[in-house]
């Protein structure tokens, strides 16, 4: 299985929407703490198990989070841990990049989700404890959503609901928006500690997972949210990431500081279906493709980035 | 395997693929011990110093094994033994070879020309980047310490050229990521990761930083349910926590403003379960920042010569009551009156300051003393000008003065952004910081015991002594007062108040409540008439103590408190007596010495009264009230050379005591050493302990 090695310690990972051999990747050096960022953008070769790497841009301070348009093939986001965003178009040299730089978050840019049903916005979520709805030919954001009261790690739309999405903050809740509402129109406290990741389930429209600091996956029914249809314990640390399957209707996959990814099927009683162990270092990035069924992605801060189709080794 | 060769990166440390390389020492120091890759594990393993690490040896057998792939049902690191304890942490990580490793390190000399870019010396590989490998190792072995669990030491790196930006990220992201990563230690250690991280590099954690989550609203369940839609977006309350806990002190006005702040912060009612964590951090910080706490030689350690801690250690109940507050506060002379610990300390120019003293006094004590003392030459005949002057300046103010400190008195005031508020047992906490000798962090642990209990009488109690111990005689006697109305029959809150008062010379109230004691005092009570309540008179409650010290010689606690009203009334040879009695009965309290030489020094048996100081040293080396009282009896015997040196090993002690520092410089212009002035203005210790030596 082909694995890439980028110079900086990984961040995030996404599978483009309309290539499934390419990916985008975020990365940040020393850990993202300090210094510079890199996003690249990297091609699975056909044939042989070998990654390429299409084009790379250079950032001033680390990459958190990366966002392939839905709209525009060659066309990405990336949230940049200046505050910053930069869209960047791989069809046009590196000189010409990035095609915009939206500066308004106070803080860290953490987490960006493409609006999949609209295709034409996206959500940043930022230590600034807010969130933002962006489009991309506009230099300014269009909504800005403040309500958590602390870092906000991950934004996701909804699959169904073009106008719904959710946010995981550090304040320990999810909290679920309408774009066309002033305000959050539900709060999940879901769990006692730092919340990292959610997602939405591909299928079920009001099922949402949230990941947290405490180790645990909890899956939750928005119609009934005060306890959680499922909860996945096994991982060893916190959990970074979590997605959703679209092919699949139960699965869910995830990857979490004590370097594994794993994959679970949260209706069976013993929910984790498969572990992956390649990294060796935090595993802080993980991605299914759409594209192809089984395709999956990970990075982690041991400056790897792991494709493999569901059920092989990574490593091999 | 020596350090030279995990240095240059011998044969069994070598270093492959890992992004930091091993060309610089202290890179390659930090990938042989530690590593940034996959190496770690069995690198760690290689060292035999590393592996002889107590606590640590455990991670290093398991984790191995446990790494990817193993049993999920294995806890990941073994114990979280350190993290219980910070400061057993670190001197635990000092312990192992580590510590010396990187010892070594900072002890060669070439390192200094390696970082600046100087051509290396042989026993050197090339250089590329310095500053920026130091740091990529230097966070690494941050990250990795999640891993290894063993504490970050804080280690003085060089110069790495940062800028305050930099400094701000690192800052920032490494508090949120350790949150993250360190998630199932205890809040002190992530805390003690980061700060080891901050600290080495040189970084303040200081208001502005993204400080921890305030925390939860646990209670408040249905108010989540309920408020879909509505709730309050929370104030930015993480930034504020920090500024809060390095200013410490709350200020001297509302006393609820406290509450309102803390509302502002967390919401109506946010009562967040998350502070008994956070107060863990917060509690280092705080103890940092006024330092109770110095990080020295990579350890983390109390604050030598900290009064407070002192105090806890001699702490018994009562009789500690009756302290240096006592032999001090009665002041006669110009001289006498520097012993008095002003709770104002204003730093003004030395004639100023005198009178600020005296404004404590009684008006009539003043004059009578003050041309006693003067007529006695007690201070030199060039002196007594000065004093005449200062004094007519602030005759007005003293009474102003006076008038002020009443006004103030009685009411308590509440520290702002107390971290033990929600705590499920602040009394117990308060109790043991108090038994540690962590008095500021008492304080607050016993606030919120009385927030939570104001009817506590012994949260009060103890909050009053603690205040008491730590200088604090306006907040002494608001707890103090709040604890009698809790408990109006409480003896040792009626003997305290009545000790307070005797400190600040306030006579009437004093011995309202010295009366009290023996009023409700099981034995002496009996002496006792109720009709003298209303109009105390001071012979009369001197009676009433001697009768019971004739009940009971053996009661300490009796003739102590008589040895406190004599010095009230000025009877110092009847004081005298009424110690030196306490002493046999208990003659190994540190503190009573101190009173007795107390005593004598205002009678001006000076000589005597540095006998009985000597025997309070002998007792306990490192009491620095008793040094400090040595020189003021040597400055009350003009000998003022000696006097100095007395109080600067004092103040070498313990740095903060401003009222040292203003006897020091008094006696340094009647010693007529106007240089070194600067020095005691500026505070500079060492140039001071080198001028006058011990």
């Amino acid at each position: 299985m082909p694995v890439f090695k980028t110079p900086f310690n990984g961040y995030s990972v996404k599978f483009s929407p309309f290539y499934e051999s390419r990916l985008a990747v975020a990365t940040a050096q020393n850990f993202g703490i300090l210094g510079n960022g890199r996003v690249h953008v990297i091609d699975l070769s056909p044939s042989s198990p070998v990654i390429n790497e299409l084009i790379a841009f250079d950032t001033a301070d680390g990459v958190y989070d990366v966002a392939w348009s839905e709209s525009h093939d060659s066309v990405l986001v990336a949230a940049i841990a200046d505050g910053s965003i930069k869209i960047y178009d791989t069809a046009l040299p590196p000189h010409s990049n990035p095609l915009r730089s939206l500066k308004e978050h106070a803080r860290e840019v953490h987490g960006l989700d493409y609006n999949p049903t609209r295709r034409d916005s996206f959500l940043s979520a930022s230590w600034d404890d807010s969130v933002k709805l962006w489009t991309l030919d506009r230099p300014g954001s269009l909504r800005t959503f403040r309500e958590h009261a602390y870092c906000v790690y991950s934004a996701s739309w909804n699959p169904k609901h073009a106008d719904v999405f959710a946010s995981a903050s550090g304040d320990c809740t999810v909290r679920i928006w309408d774009v066309r509402e002033p305000g959050s129109t539900m709060i999940i406290p879901g769990h006692e500690h730092e919340i990292l990741s959610c997602d939405w389930n591909k299928y079920d429209d009001c099922l949402i997972a949230s990941a947290s600091v405490d180790k645990s996956i909890k899956i939750w029914d928005v119609r009934n949210y005060r306890v959680p249809v499922s909860v996945l314990n096994g991982h060893g640390y916190a959990v970074r990431k979590i997605k959703f399957s679209p092919h699949r209707r139960n699965l869910i996959v995830s990857c979490s500081y004590d370097m594994t990814v794993c994959l679970w099927d949260f209706m069976v009683e013993d929910a984790l279906v498969g572990r992956y162990d390649h990294h060796t270092e935090f595993a802080v990035g993980v991605d299914l493709s759409v594209l192809v069924d089984g395709l999956m992605a990970s990075t982690g801060w041991d400056e790897l980035v792991y494709v493999w189709q569901q059920g092989m080794d990574p490593r091999a | 395997m020596s350090t030279r060769e995990l240095v240059t990166g011998g044969a069994a440390c070598a270093v492959s693929g890992s992004s930091s390389s091993s060309s610089n020492p202290l890179g390659a120091l930090a990938n042989a011990l530690i590593g940034s890759s996959s190496k770690t594990q069995e690198r760690l393993k290689e060292i035999p110093n590393a592996a002889a690490a107590t606590s640590h040896t455990q991670f290093y057998d398991d984790p191995v094994a446990a790494l990817p792939g193993s049993e999920l049902d294995h806890p990941f690191l073994q114990s979280n033994a350190q993290g219980s304890d910070f400061i057993r942490g670190f001197r635990t990580a000092h312990d192992n070879g580590l510590a010396d490793a990187w010892d070594e390190i900072q002890r060669q000399p070439h390192l200094d020309r390696v970082y600046n870019a100087a051509p290396a010396p042989p026993i050197q590989p090339t250089l590329d980047g310095p500053p920026q490998r130091v740091l990529s190792s230097f966070l690494h072995s941050f990250v990795d310490s999640s891993r290894s669990g063993i504490p970050l030491h804080p280690t003085p790196l060089p110069l790495l050229g940062l800028s305050q930006g930099d400094k701000q990220c690192i800052r920032d992201r490494s508090s949120i990521m350790a949150r993250h990563f360190f998630a199932d230690k205890s809040e002190e250690f992530i805390n003690s990761q980061v700060n080891a991280l901050l600290s080495s590099l040189e970084i303040d954690s200081d208001s502005h930083a993204k400080g921890p989550m305030p925390g939860r609203f646990r209670e408040l369940e249905d108010y989540w349910n309920e408020s879909q839609g509505i709730l309050k977006p929370g104030a930015h309350a993480a930034d504020g926590w920090v500024t809060e806990f390095s200013q410490h002190r709350a200020q001297h006005g509302d006393p609820d403003a406290w509450a309102h702040s803390f509302e502002q912060q967390h919401g109506a009612g946010g009562w967040a379960s998350e502070f008994e964590q956070n107060s863990k951090f917060l509690q280092f910080v705080s103890k940092m920042s006024r330092g109770e706490l110095i990080i020295d030689d990579n350890q983390v350690k109390p604050a030598s010569g900290s009064w407070a801690t002192e105090y806890q250690q001699q702490f018994n109940g009562g009789a500690s009551w009756a302290d240096e507050f006592v032999h001090d506060e009665v002041s006669h002379g110009p001289a006498q009156w520097v012993n008095e610990f002003a709770t104002e300390r204003e730093q003004e120019p030395v004639d100023d300051q005198w009178v600020n003293e005296f404004s404590k006094l009684h008006v009539d004590d003043w004059t009578e003393e003050f041309g006693r003392q003067v007529g006695e030459g007690a201070l030199g005949d060039s002196s007594s000008d000065n004093w005449a002057t200062a004094y007519d300046e602030f005759l007005n103010e003293q009474v102003a003065s006076k008038e002020r400190s009443d006004a103030s008195t009685g009411v308590y005031v509440f520290s702002d952004m107390n971290p033990y508020v929600g705590h499920p047992n602040p009394l117990k906490e308060g109790q043991e910081l108090f038994r540690k000798g962590l008095l500021s962090e008492a304080v607050l642990a016993l606030e919120a015991e009385v927030m939570k209990n104001p009817e506590n009488a012994e949260g009060w109690r103890l909050l009053g002594i603690t205040h008491a111990e730590n200088d604090d005689d306006q907040q002494a006697i608001a707890a103090m007062m709040r604890a009698q109305e809790a408990d109006p029959t409480n003896l040792e809150v009626l003997l305290a108040l009545g000790v307070s008062h005797t400190n600040e010379l306030e006579q009437a109230a004093a011995l309202k409540y010295l009366y009290g004691w023996l009023r409700h005092h099981p034995k002496y009570g009996t002496l006792v008439l109720p009709e003298l309540v209303d109009s105390l008179y001071y012979a009369d409650v001197a009676r009433l103590f001697n009768e019971a010290a004739q009940m009971s010689p053996e009661d300490a606690d009796v003739h102590v408190v008589l040895g406190v009203l004599y010095n009230l009334s000025r009877e110092y040879d009847k004081a005298i007596a009424s110690f030196k009695t306490a002493l046999k009965l208990q003659p190994n309290d540190y503190s009573l010495w101190n009173k007795l030489g107390a005593t004598q020094a205002n009678s001006v048996q000076s000589a005597d009264a540095i006998l009985a100081y000597q025997q309070a040293l002998d007792l306990k080396p490192n009491y620095v009230r008793a040094w400090a009282n040595m020189g003021i009896s040597y400055a009350n015997q003009g000998m003022y050379e000696d006097s100095i040196r007395y109080y600067v090993r004092a103040l070498a002690m313990n740095p903060k005591a401003d009222n040292a520092w203003q006897y020091l410089r008094i006696s340094l212009s009647c010693a007529s050493r106007n240089d070194m002035l600067e020095a005691c203005d500026s505070r500079n210790l060492e140039l001071l302990q080198k001028e006058f030596p011990l």
